[in-house]
């Protein structure tokens, strides 16, 4: 299989960027430009940044953040926050998302995904599960939408398994619980996605400490393990982090460095 | 200076090649058409969506016929990138659509199913480069690229012959094939940070 990812993900609130706890809003951490800089000097695989507001006022401003930062990331950017739509995809697209992710607007019409992927191709659509406990379930855990406002009563593993067949390329899940808290992923359910799906699957929500990455791709059997709180607060992050991922064994991407000479601003011409 | 044209088929975005082929300094120019490439001194067809939409996509819009003209008959360079790597041969399992066929050979499809690794194949793979290639000069191994793609070069014929880099998924595959003017990539060079610079760097930049 390909090398463990090690993804880091960016919360846009009001056009900042934001940490999360369970969902509510905490600290702003400051700016996004910054931030990619930062991941992209320091090796992170793949950059995942959603639009988490409570109105759509900011969308424009959001979509010109997803335009600037895609001018300085060159990795893999997965874009999503209020895709309703094909034209809301094509739009983060065209802003240069690699990848669009889709959450409530896909449970709410699961259509949705069959559209994105049947004009982007399956690898550009990350559908979004946002899980919580709920014993009722034949998984054990429910899907919440809304940011986490709304249950909906599905089963998780079961979504999961439709929005595949529906042209799903990926599956990025998040357990509410665990989402800021820093006691680690939800293994049981990272695990029970990524044993059952076709696809890769991201883990996302509680990592406080490097461990917890590990934990994620060895118990959890993740494709990829996210991140975002715990990078914007220790130096040379997702470097260390990278390190104490080769460190256990998994086996990720080196850091190497080139020297390019890159200029400051693009030239075009026609010709 | 010279005279980048990217070949625009009308499917997807190519912001993200663009973002990337902007970095040396070159003037940079989107074709539309086959007639826009006229003037080129290196053309980067990068691929996105699937093989028969990007073939047809192609034709409507005289790219295969100027292609053929400028870079099998002029010898100007040719970077490929992803599905346009996979345009370069006979075919592929994809669909029913002829390839460019300057190279022999059909793309096959990766088996999917119990066992089997998971398809796409998607992430980050260490490749194996061949010694002596160029576009590959400068870069160190273990080098690490991005890969997404469902279908894949076998390491054989044409693909076989001409590979410079084969890499990993399940089996190895052709990951980059080179022959005088024409280099073309299955990963994704202006999604793999460093590594994928610096080789478009040398794509790009070196005479």
């Amino acid at each position: 299989m390909s090398k463990r990812r090690l993804i880091a993900t960016l919360l846009i609130n009001n056009g900042v960027v934001v940490q999360t706890r369970r969902f509510k809003r905490t600290n702003v951490v400051g700016n996004a430009f910054t931030a990619v800089d930062f991941f992209n000097t320091w090796t992170v695989d793949e950059i995942v940044i959603l639009e988490i507001s409570n109105t759509r006022d900011h969308l424009d401003r959001f979509e010109g953040i997803v335009e600037e930062l895609s001018r300085r990331c060159f990795v893999p950017l997965s874009v999503g926050g209020k895709v309703d739509s094909l034209a809301a995809a094509t739009r983060y697209t065209r802003r240069g998302a690699d990848k669009v992710v889709v959450n409530t607007h896909a449970v709410e019409r699961p259509g949705l995904i069959g559209e994105i992927a049947g004009d982007f191709g399956s690898q550009c659509v990350v559908l979004s599960i946002d899980a919580a406990p709920d014993p009722a379930r034949p998984s054990g855990y429910q899907v919440m939408i809304d940011n986490a406002r709304r249950a909906t009563g599905r089963d998780v593993l079961d979504w999961a398994r439709e929005g595949v067949a529906r042209g799903a390329g990926e599956v990025l899940v998040n357990a509410v619980e665990h989402d800021g808290d820093k006691r680690g992923y939800d293994l049981a359910l990272v695990r029970s996605l990524a044993d059952a799906l076709e696809v890769p699957v991201i883990a996302m929500g509680g990592v406080g400490e490097w461990r917890h990455l590990v934990e994620g791709a060895v118990e959890g059997h993740a494709d990829a393990v996210a991140a975002g709180n715990i990078f914007h607060y220790t130096e040379h992050s997702t470097k260390k982090a990278k390190e104490f991922m080769a460190a256990a064994g998994l086996n990720v991407r080196a850091s190497q460095f080139y020297r390019i000479a890159m200029p400051r601003r693009p030239k075009y011409a026609a010709f | 200076m010279a005279r980048v044209a990217v070949v625009d088929y009308g499917l997807g975005n190519l912001r993200s090649a663009m973002n990337a082929l902007s970095c040396f300094g070159q003037e940079l120019a989107i074709a539309e058409t086959g007639d826009a490439l006229a003037d080129a001194d290196i053309i980067v067809l990068p691929g996105v969506g699937s093989f028969d939409a990007g073939m047809r996509g192609l034709r409507s819009r005289g790219h295969d016929v100027a292609l053929t003209r400028q870079v099998l008959g002029d010898g100007v360079r040719y970077v490929g990138i992803c599905l346009g790597m996979q345009f370069l041969f006979a075919g592929s399992e994809e669909g029913r659509e002829p390839g460019l066929g300057w190279f022999g050979g059909t793309m096959r499809r990766f088996p999917s199913g119990p066992g089997a690794p998971k398809v796409p194949h998607m992430g980050w793979d260490e490749v194996e480069m061949r010694a002596g290639s160029r576009m590959f000069a400068g870069i160190e191994p273990p080098a690490d690229f991005y890969f997404v793609h469902s279908y894949y070069a076998p390491c054989e014929g044409d693909a076989g012959r001409y590979a410079a880099a084969t890499a990993r998924h399940g089996f190895d595959f052709v990951a980059a094939v080179e022959r005088d003017n024409i280099f073309a990539v299955q990963f994704h060079p202006e999604k793999s940070q460093l590594a994928g610079l610096k080789l478009l760097e040398t794509l790009l930049v070196s005479p």
